[in-house]
């Protein structure tokens, strides 16, 4: 419980004040291109679709990559480290995905005053999937290059597959090469498959870095 | 705390880092961990705080450390490429991680040595010379007050002022709140009179254990005559020789026993003490096949 609260006091507060400060960033590049032309398209919606996940990414990333040392160096074990760490992907997807909705209400009140038009986004849930996906996408890269050095390139592929899953159900976040409509066939079923990704992806950093060595930095 | 590595091996694919290596400590003493440049130590202490799963047995107090949380809560081993500590924190949040991550950490300890070693709170790990980083190693490995406290190379860049302030704290911290200390140094002769006992590691393998004052007591230093010396080490395992005109000094490697202490006196030889790092030297490097 110590990692995570640490974790939640330290990074939560961080990722909070990147969000606070991306979304004042959205609605001000939002009035700028606004004097240009008209607005077609919701800002926050890249914010969350784009750049949100490839933070979430870099949490992971960070998590595993900067953090899982010092817990060891200061007595914790890689499985304790492990369920906190997870835990705190949770509730970050969660929150994150919860300032978002919130951004998404702010937005659509500017949008609504200055009578600017917002394409579609997606549900809270989506964005949670994705959001946990993405970072543990990330701690399953970073422990792969952590204990394979460039061998753990052969985690990128298999990151990729995961991270692309749970990014169906978001608008403005890519879609599918060569099969772009099967998502839309498949349906609802695909937040079940976003679920099973962010297990897999867990799964695959635990196999990882339960015996992984700390090794000296250089 | 009891500490014992049982057929304990450390591979770095084709490279054998320590190699079936089996030993036991006993607690509270301040333990010196000598080797040479690759001969094992850091691999030794990684193994021993848990840092890499062990090839063989390392348990404290009975228990194995390895994703032991218990056991791994009473060590804190200190490298010297700091891995508690990143390098784009503050110093501030390096300690914030002690005083949130450790059930033993002394946060007001933390910080008198802190500025004991002059290191600024504000200041980014990564700023940090080698020497204050070093000291911000000894400030995370002395706050922690593990039952089990390594420190690996922990003087590495500091100045001589710098280096007695560490030896001043780590005796004063020791005598304060007794536990198990290993140190890995090349500076044996600086630390020597803070060793109780000294494992000494070569090429992966234990080459000798032994307290401090007993390895002391296995080198003489022999002077006299060149012809007196001669005779006197024939039998003796001789370590090294200096000459200088008719006068000769062997180092001997051994307890000498009453009928050569005798026959020591007989000669005209002076015998005195050779320092630790003499022995150390002469142990890991073998000369003539001798150890």
């Amino acid at each position: 419980m110590k990692i995570f609260r640490h974790l939640a006091s330290a990074l939560g507060a961080f990722c909070a004040l990147a969000a606070l400060g991306a979304f004042a960033f959205a609605v001000v590049l939002t009035f700028v291109v606004s004097a240009f032309k008209d607005v077609e398209i919701s800002a926050w919606n890249v914010v969350m679709s784009q750049v949100a996940r490839w933070f979430l990414f870099w949490v992971g990333i960070y998590l595993v990559h900067n953090v899982l040392p010092i817990a060891v160096a200061h007595g914790r074990t890689r499985r304790e480290f492990f369920l906190a760490a997870s835990a705190f992907s949770v509730a970050l997807a969660a929150v994150a995905a919860l300032l978002g909705w919130l951004g998404f209400v702010a937005e659509g009140g500017i949008y609504a005053l200055m009578d600017w038009q917002a394409d579609e986004h997606g549900s809270p849930l989506a964005y949670v999937l994705m959001f946990l996906v993405w970072t543990a996408v990330g701690m399953f890269c970073a422990a792969a290059f952590d204990r394979y050095g460039s061998a753990g390139v052969f985690s990128v592929p298999v990151g990729f597959v995961l991270a692309i899953i749970s990014t169906t159900h978001i608008p403005g976040a890519g879609r599918w090469p060569i099969v772009p409509n099967l998502p839309t066939a498949v349906g609802a079923g695909w937040h079940l498959l976003s679920l099973a990704a962010f297990v897999v992806a867990l799964g695959l950093t635990w196999v990882i870095v339960r015996n992984a060595p700390v090794r000296v930095r250089s | 705390m009891q500490i014992d590595v049982q057929g304990l091996s450390v591979r770095y694919g084709d490279v054998t880092a320590i190699d079936d290596m089996s030993f036991s400590l006993a607690g509270n003493k301040i333990y010196g961990l000598l080797g040479r440049n690759g001969s094992g130590k850091t691999s030794l202490m990684s193994a021993l705080a848990g840092y890499r799963k062990p090839s063989g047995s390392v348990q404290l107090d009975g228990a194995p450390v390895f994703e032991n949380a218990a056991a791994m809560r009473q060590v804190c081993l200190v490298r010297h490429s700091a891995d508690a500590a990143d390098k784009g924190d503050k110093v501030s949040y390096v300690l914030e991680y002690g005083a949130a991550w450790r059930d033993t950490w002394d946060n007001d300890y933390a910080l008198e040595l802190a500025e004991l070693f002059k290191i600024g709170l504000k200041t980014k790990v990564g700023a940090l010379s080698l020497g204050q980083r070093s000291a911000l190693g000894v400030v995370i490995g002395l706050a922690s007050r593990s039952p089990l406290t390594m420190l690996d190379e922990a003087h590495l860049g500091m100045d001589t002022p710098t280096r007695y302030a560490f030896y001043d704290a780590l005796l004063n911290d020791f005598m304060a709140h007794p536990r198990t200390i290993i140190l890995s140094t090349h500076l044996i002769e600086e630390l020597a009179s803070l060793l109780e006992e000294v494992v000494i590691i070569d090429a992966g393998r234990l080459v000798l254990q032994e307290e401090a004052d007993v390895l002391r007591s296995r080198g003489t230093e022999v002077t006299g005559n060149a012809a007196d010396v001669d005779e006197f080490t024939a039998t003796l395992t001789v370590l090294s020789e200096k000459s200088l005109g008719r006068t000769k000094a062997a180092m001997v490697y051994g307890t000498l026993d009453d009928d050569q202490l005798v026959r020591a006196r007989q000669l005209g030889l002076e015998l005195g003490p050779i320092a630790l790092q003499d022995l150390f030297v002469h142990l890991t490097d073998p000369v003539g096949g001798k150890r």
